[in-house]
């Protein structure tokens, strides 16, 4: 043979070897230390009652479908699904993508599916058992095989990422509910390894994990909580962690030109509005001119700018990059001329006093003086707030229309939704008028037939694409109308580390926290 | 002795019981659990279920007779929020903030009695003068401020301690510090101003004038005496330790109870509240009884009188 041939021969084996070692991963070495400002309650998807819970439990437990870093949403669990109408009912087929194991080494299966929708809509198991409230039976076609059947449609279902984690039923099977809950199994990259509440979480990465390119390359990863802010910047800047997420508003600045340290900033998927109630023909906010008035009087952006430091991105209705964002709807521009005569228009000429309630524990930074400052800009307008400061707890249950008592005036609010969001679930809570006993309107001060059937058609609307066209129509005559509350801004989330460390965020599960690829620089 | 010890018991136990109940009541006049338990989007039937389950829809005083039935053989139930026995959840986290406030005590004695004794001394000189500032400086910074300028100092300046956490000896001194430094200042004070009384009685100037070095004098003899005062705010510090001990807790990240239990307040996890204040009641009672019994140790009369 020729030299050339040889050389060519070579070449091309070396390429090919080259190609097929880069496709199997290197085993995971090294350890890791990272904080966390917030701490999870519980591991157990089922049993949790908040977001933050998918801090740690979202390292452990994986879903059917998840956005990717881009927000492009991907198959995971499941390798193909459709939405399908069976004699007019809505039926999700899913096939299973073959080869996943358990942390336990157990084969996932369709059977740890119908575990996990039977636990998730047990109510006296669940916290989330009204999200299964539409599903009429659940199907097992074959191991990797089955279908969902609807009673109606339930678009929340399918923007939520097919709301099922895969939980493993032999297990349950074999340590019963506390340890099942305790010692956490699923087929995510991280494996659970120990937990001191108020201190810290252990995790390994998982050698079967299924995915051979997105997985964390680190072998030992400890979550430290550290919740106050300048103690985590500080165990940051001494080396103790090499990872942090919620930098201070106020120090990203100062993170993004530190050498040696690189940041990320994201979006949340909180929404932070300006609840109003509109419903009682006896406050002014029932006049659409009163809410545009509100809406005008507020400098959002100056907001941002000083009380934020920048930190928060403006939003109208629907957030940039999640379903049914319009580029073409934009936010109330400043303007209190324009207010008061609004006001004037509506018959307040003078203004009006009226009760405002603030937030006063900081669920997101400086939350407590972002409602401060908007509700001095209503007052400098002429719609006088006498601010009245609520504590979290005591604050929840002024917002749910099952209290007794009313709400007067305006309130500091938020709604949140998954990434990419979807607000068919939050619209259906806070915009819809309040039907009692029926879980619409469970949070609404607001009442517009128009926008009721709207509502209640993208809670039957299971196409994605459809969902998008009717997310855009509702959010432009909420906008107009100023109803359901004045969408004010979305909190950023700073999150830095060493440049001894790779990250790459991925949204969800725990809202851009998800360690799945994340590692030490070789 | 084993009387007033018995009277004392007595005493501590109508206080606990009376903690428990008014814990149990204030806990539940701040409102409803159920609402934060579960998600915004809950059904009033959800609601409903859960609060059947958690037993908060029975009258008020079938939940506490349930409650203090179920305490009296240690069941606290169960937390809300952690699903897990709350008294496990205290236990668990009581040894940690025991011995921050054991230090954050030894620290404000070992600080406050050198320096009000120096002050006592020589009132009016350079170490009174500096007794005071110091005391005026414990009062005026907060356990929350002090607490970052010495994760500033010690942990980024100049890495000398760990920023946070709960480990070995180096991880104790910053909270404890933090957790001491405020009752110093009142504690010196106490101290001087029990030391001026006793230096000036008449035991003290005969003992001068029977020629008994100074040193003797003021650390033997009218320290001993002047201590009483200081033993007796001991209790009161130790058990305010105890309650306040959060804000040490969390600027460290420090897994003790005091941030455990304010946690639970905010999100109306009773069991774990009642378990909290009832422990950390246990504690004031035993504490206090402590001094009362080192009374007798530090002046026999006491001891006798009783």
């Amino acid at each position: 043979m020729n030299h050339w041939r040889i050389s060519v021969l070579a070449a091309l084996l070396a390429s090919i070897t080259a190609g097929a070692a880069a496709q199997i991963p290197k085993p995971a070495t090294g350890n890791l230390t990272i904080a966390f400002a917030a701490e999870a309650t519980m591991l157990d998807p089922a049993k949790s009652s908040a977001g933050v819970d998918q801090y740690f439990f979202g390292q452990i437990y994986e879903q059917l479908v998840r956005p990717d870093p881009s927000l492009k949403r991907v198959n995971w669990l499941a390798e193909s699904w459709s939405v399908e109408d069976e004699g007019g009912k809505p039926v999700i087929d899913v096939h299973l993508r073959q080869g996943v194991k358990f942390h336990t080494g157990d084969t996932l299966t369709s059977d740890d599916f119908a575990f996990a929708y039977n636990r998730l809509r047990d109510n006296k198991v669940s916290k989330w058992s009204h999200l299964q409230a539409s599903v009429e039976a659940f199907e097992i076609v074959d191991p990797y095989h089955f279908r969902i059947h609807f009673k109606q449609g339930d678009g929340s279902y399918v923007a939520d990422n097919l709301q099922l984690w895969a939980m493993s039923k032999a297990y349950f099977d074999r340590v019963g509910d506390e340890t099942f809950g305790n010692t956490p199994v699923g087929t995510g990259p991280w494996k659970f390894v120990s937990r001191t509440i108020k201190e810290d979480l252990k995790l390994e990465a998982f050698d079967d994990y299924w995915n051979p390119t997105q997985r964390p390359t680190v072998k030992n990863l400890t979550i430290k909580i550290i919740p106050e802010d300048l103690t985590r910047v500080a165990a940051f800047k001494t080396g103790a962690v090499d990872w942090i997420d919620s930098v201070p508003p106020s120090m990203v600045e100062e993170f993004r030109k530190m050498p040696g340290v690189t940041t990320a900033s994201y979006v949340s998927p909180n929404n932070m509005y300006i609840a109003m109630d509109a419903i009682d023909d006896a406050v002014p906010m029932h006049d659409v001119r009163v809410r545009q008035a509100a809406a005008y009087a507020i400098d959002v952006d100056a907001i941002i700018k000083s009380v934020l430091f920048g930190q928060g991105e403006r939003y109208a209705e629907v957030g940039k990059g999640e379903i049914g964002y319009d580029p073409d709807l934009k936010p109330y521009p400043y303007d209190p001329k324009k207010a008061r005569a609004l006001l004037a228009e509506a018959g307040y000429p003078r203004g009006f006093d009226i009760p405002c309630y603030n937030l006063t524990t900081q669920r997101e930074p400086y939350q407590k003086e972002m409602g401060e400052a908007v509700f001095a800009y209503l007052s400098a307008a002429g719609i006088r707030c006498k601010v009245q400061g609520q504590e979290y707890g005591a604050w929840i249950s002024f917002g749910r229309r099952d209290r007794p008592g009313h709400i007067d005036g305006f309130y500091s609010n938020m709604w949140g939704h998954g990434l990419p969001g979807d607000p068919g679930t939050p619209w259906a809570g806070h915009v819809h008028t309040y039907v009692p006993g029926a879980g619409w309107g469970i949070t609404s001060v607001h009442s517009d037939p128009e926008l009721d059937a709207l509502i209640e058609q993208l809670k039957a609307t299971m196409d994605l694409p459809e969902r998008d066209a009717l997310i855009r129509k509702i959010a432009r005559i909420k906008h107009d109308r100023v109803a359901g509350g004045l969408t004010t801004y979305r909190p950023i989330v700073t999150f830095a580390w060493h440049d001894n460390v790779t990250f790459v965020g991925w949204p969800t599960p725990g809202f851009w926290r998800n360690l799945q690829q994340i590692g030490l620089k070789q | 002795m084993s009387r007033f010890l018995l009277h004392r018991l007595l005493q501590g136990l109508v206080s606990i019981v009376g903690a428990s109940i008014v814990i149990f009541l204030i806990s539940r006049l701040s409102g409803d659990p159920v609402q934060i338990l579960l998600p915004s989007d809950a059904t009033p039937e959800m609601i409903a279920e859960t609060r059947r389950t958690l037993g908060l829809d029975l009258p008020l005083w079938h939940q506490y007779v349930i409650f203090a039935w179920d305490a009296l053989r240690g069941d606290f139930g169960r937390s809300y929020r952690w699903q897990m026995p709350a008294l496990r959840l205290i236990l668990d986290r009581l040894p940690a903030t025991i011995l921050l406030a054991v230090c954050g005590l030894i620290f404000s004695v070992a600080v406050a009695v050198p320096v009000g004794v120096l002050s006592a001394v020589r009132p009016g000189g350079w170490t009174d003068r500096v007794g005071r500032i110091f005391a005026m400086l414990g009062q005026a910074m907060p356990a929350f401020w002090v607490g970052l300028l010495l994760i500033l100092l010690f942990a980024v300046q100049l890495n000398w301690l760990p920023a946070f956490g709960y480990g070995g000896v180096s991880h104790i001194i910053m909270p404890a510090i933090a957790l001491g430094w405020y009752p110093v200042a009142a504690q010196t004070r106490i101290v001087r101003s029990a030391m001026r009384d006793v230096l000036d009685s008449d035991y003290i100037r005969l003992s001068r004038a029977l020629g008994t070095p100074e040193r003797w004098i003021v650390w033997k003899y009218a320290l001993r005496n002047a201590a009483v005062p200081l033993l007796t705010m001991l209790g009161v510090y130790f058990a305010a330790m105890l309650g306040g001990a959060f804000v040490v807790e969390t600027i460290f990240a420090w897994p003790g109870v005091g941030r455990t239990v304010v946690e639970a307040v905010f999100s109306r996890d009773f069991p774990v509240v009642q378990a909290g204040v009832l422990f950390t009641s246990i504690l004031f009672v035993l504490s206090n009884l402590l001094v009362d019994l080192t009374y007798g140790i530090v002046d026999p009369r006491i001891r006798d009188d009783r």
